[in-house]
């Protein structure tokens, strides 16, 4: 199972700013629950809405992780990539070419957004484990983690890691 | 026979004293009792916690013949019923002498990376304990090399009793860094995690906290105010350090406090980590305190300069106060927050407020009431 000594997780007081694409700080922030699902939208040819349920029902993978104060931490979840397999993003032998310049956009319900590339995602190249994960020590998330959260084991910062996930947003740079 | 007890002799035949086998093995198999998802401190190797040095230490700490005016003690300025804090803006001496800087609390001080408002030298509990008894600017207890303090307490039947629990294997055990190896294992054993918070967050249990402090924790956790960013993790700031974690860097903030002309953008003595590093944007930079059972701690800021917390949220969404100071954080950028999130915020802080840690007897002054 993938671990850093460094801290993972949410909290990180020193998130670098860079990574922080949408802060309004004199907006107000948002007060009821997030919605229970999750959905992929933008150039993938079949765009998804996701409950819990339908993630319980894809293969799922775990990842254990010390958080910010290095309390061992198990997330548990969906791979990225099968959710973006799902939606008919272009991975496995249709990445190549102009399909390398795409990226997914996770956007929370705070408006934090963070980018991955397809390259790192998928198997053939960065393989990196990166979880689109509902329950936390075997228990669902809730309040601000939840319902859903994205777990990056393999990051050495924790900012990536964006809770009250909402939305994944394909982009395709070159069509 | 067994090589173990073969050792043990041995022990004994050197010192004459079962005691040392004894200690080595109540040495570091102190119970902690930890709650859900808060890691095992980080305990310096020459000070391993023990139950007698932590039974010592509460003794220590409530003893008001620490003082140079018998009448005050660590407990005078981190008072159990506040959260071992005293409600002062500031802090007075045993003196009468006013400090410059407000009495943090103790409550989980053992996962404090750095000691006090703004020292990023101070990292030991060890010896920082050594500034209110014998530190002179400011004059805390008062206390003065060749005093009669260390006479005192080897002449009292209880303490006698105490030191040899604690340092069973120490011939000359009535010492300095005894005193304060004690009291610092009373600091860390001051464990608060038992808030309705606690139990809404770790133990899952939904009627813990109200409504409004479930509201209020998703806008604290909201990248739109950021709190969590200065205030984050289990112990609620960024100055938290764990065994598998001591040596995580501390942060310092400047909040937008104050914004003078010149060079000291803050009213000295109190100008941040600036006073230790010399560094020009160091000037007002402040560690950002535990937020567990903040609403006991008023007045708050490192000068006690906002009475409320309402007030603190009033500094925050404005942007810090008087003007544009060069090196405020970026975190304080200001936002607006209606009259309903302020209040749900505000219910979030208080669910933080832990009972149990202000009642613990084991917290509470041993010695009897005079």
């Amino acid at each position: 199972m993938a671990r850093t000594k460094l801290a993972k997780l949410l909290f990180l007081p020193a998130i670098p700013l860079a990574l922080v694409l949408a802060q309004t700080p004199s907006s107000q922030p948002q007060t009821q629950s997030g919605p229970a699902v999750l959905t992929v939208t933008g150039d993938v040819p079949m765009p998804l809405t996701l409950k819990a349920e339908d993630l319980a029902a894809m293969p799922r993978e775990k990842a254990s992780i010390p958080d910010q104060d290095g309390t061992e931490v198990e997330y548990e979840g969906v791979p990225l990539r099968e959710i973006l397999k799902r939606a008919g993003a272009p991975l496995g032998g249709q990445l190549r070419g102009k399909a390398l310049a795409s990226y997914v956009l996770a956007k929370a319900k705070d408006g934090y957004q963070v980018v991955f590339t397809l390259g790192e995602i998928d198997a053939a190249f960065g393989n990196e484990q990166i979880i689109v994960a509902d329950k936390r020590d075997g228990k669902s998330l809730f309040g601000y983690q939840g319902p859903f959260r994205l777990v990056c084991p393999k990051d050495k910062a924790g900012a990536r890691s964006v809770r009250m996930l909402e939305t994944l947003e394909f982009v395709k740079l070159q069509k | 026979m067994p090589k173990r007890l073969i050792s043990a002799l041995f022990l004994v035949a050197l010192t004459g004293r079962w005691a040392v086998a004894a200690e080595s093995d109540k040495a570091g198999d102190y119970q902690w009792n930890l709650p859900k998802g808060f890691p095992k401190p980080y305990v310096p190797a020459d000070n391993p916690m023990s139950a007698a040095k932590v039974d010592l230490g509460r003794y220590l700490f409530y003893d008001t013949r620490m003082s140079v005016n018998g009448k005050e003690s660590c407990a005078s300025c981190h008072k159990q019923d506040l959260a071992f804090t005293d409600g002062r803006a500031t802090g007075l001496g045993a003196t009468g002498e006013s400090h410059s800087r407000s009495a943090m609390s103790l409550v989980n001080v053992a996962w404090s990376g750095a000691l006090t408002w703004s020292n990023p030298e101070m990292r030991s509990l060890e010896k920082q304990a050594l500034v209110p008894m014998f530190g002179e600017h400011p004059v805390e207890l008062g206390l003065r090399e060749g005093d009669r303090f260390l006479p005192m307490l080897q002449s009292d039947a209880k303490y006698r009793a105490l030191f040899e629990q604690a340092f069973p294997n120490e011939t000359d055990r009535f010492t300095i860094d005894n005193v304060t190896r004690a009291i610092a294992s009373f600091e860390r054993s001051i464990i608060s995690g038992r808030s309705p918070y606690d139990r809404y967050h770790y133990d899952r249990d939904d009627s813990a906290v109200s409504d409004a402090a479930k509201r209020g924790e998703v806008q604290f956790f909201d990248q739109r105010l950021s709190c969590f960013r200065c205030h984050g993790g289990f112990n609620f700031t960024d100055s938290t350090v764990s065994e598998r974690n001591a040596k995580r860097p501390i942060e310092f903030h400047n909040t937008g406090l104050y914004n003078l002309p010149g060079l000291l953008s803050y009213p000295p003595p109190n100008v941040g980590i600036y006073e230790f590093t010399k560094a020009p944007a160091d000037v007002g930079k402040f560690k950002a305190p535990t937020l567990r059972n903040i609403a006991l701690t008023a007045p708050y800021m490192h000068d006690g300069s906002i009475p409320t917390l309402e007030g603190v949220l009033d500094h925050y969404a404005a942007g810090g106060r008087n003007g544009h100071n060069p090196n405020k954080d970026p975190l304080i950028g200001g936002f607006t927050i209606s009259q309903q999130n302020r209040d749900d915020l505000i219910e979030f802080l208080k669910s933080l407020t832990d009972d149990a840690v202000i009642h613990d007897p084991k917290f509470a002054n041993p010695w009897p009431a005079k």
